[in-house]
């Protein structure tokens, strides 16, 4: 009886703190939604308005006539082609690394551990120089190629313990009733795991999505450029331009959202086999 | 010997494109590092990062936004998730809020979210601390170095704490339940459980956790670019945010070139001492 009451205790804390900590983590964007609807004379209004009196959608309006749609293509582009090329590159070495022993698989390993630490700053100005040499500057292929050493060697971590988490004697099984092994592969590992991949294969659409600093820097074309770089044009030194520049943040971050409420179980689940395991 | 050939052709794009890639780039810095801007071999480069008073700086700032950043993203992250276990109903939710929408938020969107908050005049932080009686005045939160950095290292304590939040939540799921049954058998208080099980079950993804969020801490650059620019005065200037003015401010690329190198050393020598121990297991 009085282990219960404790428990219930226990509970009602774990509540009111949750939901303590949920107001204040939710409130800085909720107060980005509340400012994307406001007049600016109410987001420069003295005392601060918290409310937005008359919701207006003049900023939602402003950014479409800016032709958000646009850059919200490029950057859909930009984060499908990171996903399927890291998925690519990075599905095969994965299924090696989980099945087979063969020499240098300890270094190897090590290397796609810590390759995935690896300050991108480091390489912005020798991947710029290397895409204008091969005449890939400016292209939404170049940007994609310069993400792929970012985005394929966690997708290795992650792929490899799912693929690891598939018992071997399932394959066996199938070798066994003469089934080859590319054939076992996708007959067998690749439906179980699908959700896994998936998982994996958002989360570097999502890595180009928001990513900043080699999407501003190699591509100048003002045509191919991605949400980042279009928003952080608002951004001024001395004036910012709040109303639009919430109103395509919203948009921008509305397709991730979604994305990882729904995947969420995928992701934890991954990192419980992955990176926590070892 | 036939599986060795098959894993090592399956392991080929891999070598190719990604250890090629990064090989080169690494080569091309090096090269670069050591040229001066007629193309001759000089230790110039070198010499004037480590004379730059502005370099000692960044190292410094880098050091504080790093300590600050992960203390207040591993603690806060911990607290969440042992939280978020002791409930059932509403974990999704929870997990939603607290976890997911930090993350989700693109980089770019939490700089000028948490800049717009900061504003002195039109803030809504300095608002509320006024009228719940935290603070007398309106605090000028980017105006001084101080209080610059104070700024940016909560920004990011919101911004990446769902990381290890999301480890931690991943790692106490792996503990077996029995071991805190058995506890409470013996008659062990919710302290002495945390303390005597959940720490030391969790310590290998303590371990992990401090790993990612140090490396990333420290290369982590859109939330400084945004919020500060690395100013005022330099006050949030880190050793990437410093790089990124030398190379596309000042245009001296050999010069961010080497401490480029300087930089990744630094990575790579926390990096390997981290993953030895881990990579040792996985061969095992």
């Amino acid at each position: 009886m009085r282990r219960s009451t404790k428990r219930k205790t226990v509970k009602i804390i774990s509540y009111v703190l949750l939901s303590f900590i949920a107001v204040v983590v939710a409130f800085p964007f909720i107060w980005l939604v509340l400012t994307s609807f406001k007049t600016y004379e109410e987001i420069y209004s003295y005392p601060i308005i918290y409310l937005p009196k008359s919701w207006t959608l003049e900023h939602y309006q402003k950014i479409s006539s800016l032709d958000f749609h646009r850059y919200f293509l490029n950057s859909v582009i930009v984060g499908t082609g990171t996903m399927f090329l890291s998925l690519l590159i990075g599905i095969f070495p994965a299924y090696a690394f989980s099945r087979y022993s063969f020499r240098g698989k300890a270094p190897l390993l090590v290397s796609v551990l810590i390759f995935q630490m690896f300050p991108m700053i480091v390489f912005l100005v020798p991947m710029f120089k290397f895409l204008d040499k091969v005449g890939l500057l400016d292209t939404h292929l170049g940007l994609i190629l310069a993400y792929i050493p970012f985005t394929t060697p966690i997708t290795i971590v992650f792929l490899r313990s799912f693929f690891l988490s598939v018992p071997k004697s399932l394959e066996e099984a199938a070798l066994i009733d003469g089934c080859t092994r590319t054939k076992a592969f996708f007959r067998i590992i690749f439906p179980v795991t699908l959700p896994g991949i998936a998982a994996v294969g958002v989360y570097a659409f999502l890595f180009a999505w928001s990513e900043l600093l080699y999407s501003m820097s190699l591509l100048i074309s003002k045509r191919l450029q991605t949400i980042p770089t279009f928003l952080s044009v608002f951004v001024g030194q001395y004036q910012t331009r709040w109303g639009p520049l919430f109103a395509g943040s919203v948009f921008a971050t509305l397709p991730p959202l979604v994305v990882f409420i729904l995947l969420q179980r995928y992701f934890i689940s991954g990192l419980v086999s992955g990176a926590v395991k070892e | 010997m036939r599986e060795e050939k098959v894993a090592l052709r399956m392991i080929m794009p891999y070598v190719l494109i990604i250890m090629g890639l990064v090989g080169f780039m690494l080569l091309s810095n090096i090269v670069m590092s050591f040229l001066d801007d007629r193309g001759k071999f000089t230790f110039q480069n070198y010499v004037s990062v480590f004379k730059d008073s502005v370099f000692y700086k960044s190292v410094l700032n880098t050091c504080v936004w790093v300590v600050g950043s992960v203390a207040g993203q591993i603690t806060l992250g911990l607290v969440v998730a042992l939280l978020l276990t002791q409930i059932r109903r509403g974990q999704v939710f929870f997990r939603s809020v607290i976890l997911i929408l930090p993350w989700a938020t693109l980089d770019i969107v939490a700089g000028v979210m948490w800049r717009w908050m900061y504003n002195d005049m039109y803030g809504v932080l300095n608002d509320i601390l006024v009228k719940i009686g935290l603070s007398k005045n309106y605090i000028p939160w980017l105006a001084t170095p101080r209080m610059a950095m104070f700024a940016v290292i909560i920004a990011n304590i919101w911004k990446g704490f769902c990381l290890s939040g999301m480890f931690f939540l991943a790692g106490i799921q792996t503990i077996p339940q029995e071991l805190y049954e058995a506890a409470e058998i013996d008659g062990a208080n919710a302290f002495g459980r945390f303390w005597n099980i959940t720490v030391p079950q969790l310590r290998p993804v303590l371990t992990t956790t401090l790993m990612f969020t140090i490396i990333w801490t420290i290369n982590y650059f859109p939330l400084i670019y945004i919020m500060t620019g690395g100013g005022p005065n330099y006050g949030t200037e880190t050793v990437v945010t410093y790089i990124y003015r030398l190379s596309f401010r000042f245009l001296e690329y050999n010069k961010a070139a080497a401490l480029s190198n300087v930089l990744f050393l630094v990575v790579f020598t926390i990096a390997y001492l981290f993953t030895r121990k881990m990579a040792r297991e996985v061969a095992a």
